[in-house]
């Protein structure tokens, strides 16, 4: 009879149910619970969003026992929070390879929201790409939009494929309209740097800049290349821009081999792990070409 | 590949299910026994009533018993001629199962809306919604409901009607599961 999409229905169900093996809900906000991954032995993540509090932390496990669990880290930027718990409480994630996404691919979102079963969305890709930067300036290593549902409580819960692999994290706060999903190489990256220090360090200059185009007479003179630079405008005290001895009105031409034109190059360079790294910076000064060693220093951070 | 879904589950839903109309105001119902009708509570008052059928053809109602707060009305509906449909209890369902939904939503007749099952029981604490929704279970799915599918039937991927839709809260399609509606009806008929 419909043996075709009895079939369809069956996988579907089967890929919720492995799926959810490693889905635990998260109790760290008040009234309704989110979704977390057991990613880690012992390691569970969810959306930093979601965690509205610090202390008496608490997730439901698959089997309904709800345990204490305690925060390691959360990233505003990348929108995720690590917990830990207990080790050999669950099985960990089955993780795929969201780099083979295709928008049309069918995929599920996964909760579980308190002591019940799963709960599961079901929908489609809607938009993939290369690496983006979050409006909270987190870099996130693939674009994956889906036209899913995320029901509240759902955030923090994985994207999973029919065959039951974990593709990411679904985050409720990185976009409004369509289904945003952190993808798996992100998330081990945050989640080790989460792991070791309790926060995600981003490279930090202490100087203002903008973007500046040099005259054709400037070219020649200080034989320049490039079309344009970025001017220093302002300069903090002590800072690594500072140290390095870099003045207002200074332009930086290239930072690291590789020619500036835009501020954006410059926070992406600063968004990898650089803190305490030295770039070679080539800048224009008084219409000479100039050199200078820049060792990159950790960005201040707010306190929450 | 064969249209499985249109051609049988679909189809054999479609058959029993009727409009219900009550002066501006439409809703769906299902074929539940021979003459009577099961639709929701909210979309019904006492008194007359006309229920349509899928052909096209007119037959008089009479509201034989309406539950406010499980949201269920029952219909006696002579000459319906329509056949029943086929029933699941839906806590056998898993979450990730295909479901859907036909009804008359907006006034498009005999629309199918297909998604999968997000739940069944209780929603969650903490959930959007009223205390006394929160306090009743539910079929609860992941697909599209609008105004005109209240007393519709949601089925599983082979045509057994799993819950009759109620309404959506946070987006979520939820339906009264089957077997209350079976409790209520033997509850009244006892």
């Amino acid at each position: 009879m419909s043996a075709t999409l009895s079939t369809f229905s069956d996988q579907l169900a089967d890929a919720v149910e492995r799926g959810a093996r490693s889905v635990v809900s998260v109790h760290a906000r008040p009234r309704l619970p989110s979704t977390g991954v057991h990613w880690r032995d012992g390691v569970i993540v969810t959306t930093e969003a979601t965690v509205q509090r610090d202390q008496n932390i608490t997730v439901t496990l698959p089997d309904g026992r709800r345990i204490p669990a305690e925060l390691k880290g959360r990233d505003p930027s990348t929108d995720l929070a690590v917990l830990s718990i207990p080790t050999g409480q669950l099985p960990v994630a089955t993780l795929g390879d969201p780099a083979a996404l295709r928008p049309g691919h069918l995929v599920l979102a996964l909760g579980r929201t308190g002591d019940g079963g799963p709960r599961a969305a079901f929908g489609a890709v809607s938009t993939t790409g290369g690496k983006w930067r979050s409006w909270k300036g987190g870099e996130i290593d693939l674009r994956i939009q889906s036209d899913l549902t995320i029901y509240p409580g759902l955030g923090g819960g994985p994207l999973v494929s029919p065959d039951a692999t974990i593709l990411g994290i679904n985050s409720g706060g990185l976009s409004r309209s369509l289904a945003t999903t952190i993808p798996v190489s992100t998330i081990d990256s945050v989640v080790t740097q989460l792991l070791a220090k309790g926060y995600v360090a981003r490279g930090w200059l202490g100087a203002a800049m903008q973007p500046v185009r040099f005259s054709e007479a400037a070219r020649a003179k200080a034989g320049i290349k490039g079309e344009g630079g970025l001017v220093i405008l302002s300069v903090e005290p002590d800072a690594p821009a500072a140290r390095a001895g870099l003045l207002v009105g200074d332009v930086i031409i290239s930072l690291d081999g590789a020619a500036i034109e835009h501020p954006d190059q410059v926070l992406e360079l600063l968004g990898g792990s650089v803190v305490g790294r030295t770039l070679k910076a080539e800048l224009v000064r008084g219409g000479k070409q100039e050199k200078m060693d820049i060792v990159i220093g950790e960005r201040p951070r707010r306190t929450r | 590949m064969s249209a499985p879904l249109k051609e049988v589950a679909a189809e054999r839903v479609k058959a029993s299910v009727v409009e219900v109309l009550q002066g501006a105001s439409a809703g769906s119902g299902l074929t539940w026994a021979v003459d009577v009708v099961v639709t929701a509570a909210h979309v019904v008052r006492a008194g007359r009533l006309d229920v349509r059928l899928p052909d096209g053809q007119v037959r008089e109602a009479r509201v034989r018993l309406a539950d406010r707060e499980r949201d269920i009305a029952v219909l006696d509906v002579p000459r319906l001629g329509t056949p029943a449909v086929l029933r699941r209890d839906p806590t056998e369902l898993r979450p990730g199962e295909v479901v859907f939904a036909i009804g008359h939503p907006l006034g498009v007749r005999h629309a199918m809306s297909a998604g999968i099952l997000h739940a069944v029981g209780p929603l969650p604490e903490g959930y959007p919604g009223s205390r006394q929704l929160r306090r009743l279970s539910w079929v609860q799915a992941d697909l599209r409901l609008a105004p005109g599918n209240s007393g519709g039937p949601i089925a599983d991927s082979e045509g057994r009607v799993v819950g009759v839709s109620t309404m959506t809260v946070g987006g979520l399609a939820l339906a009264v599961p089957i077997t209350a509606v079976e409790a209520l009806v033997r509850a009244r008929a006892a």
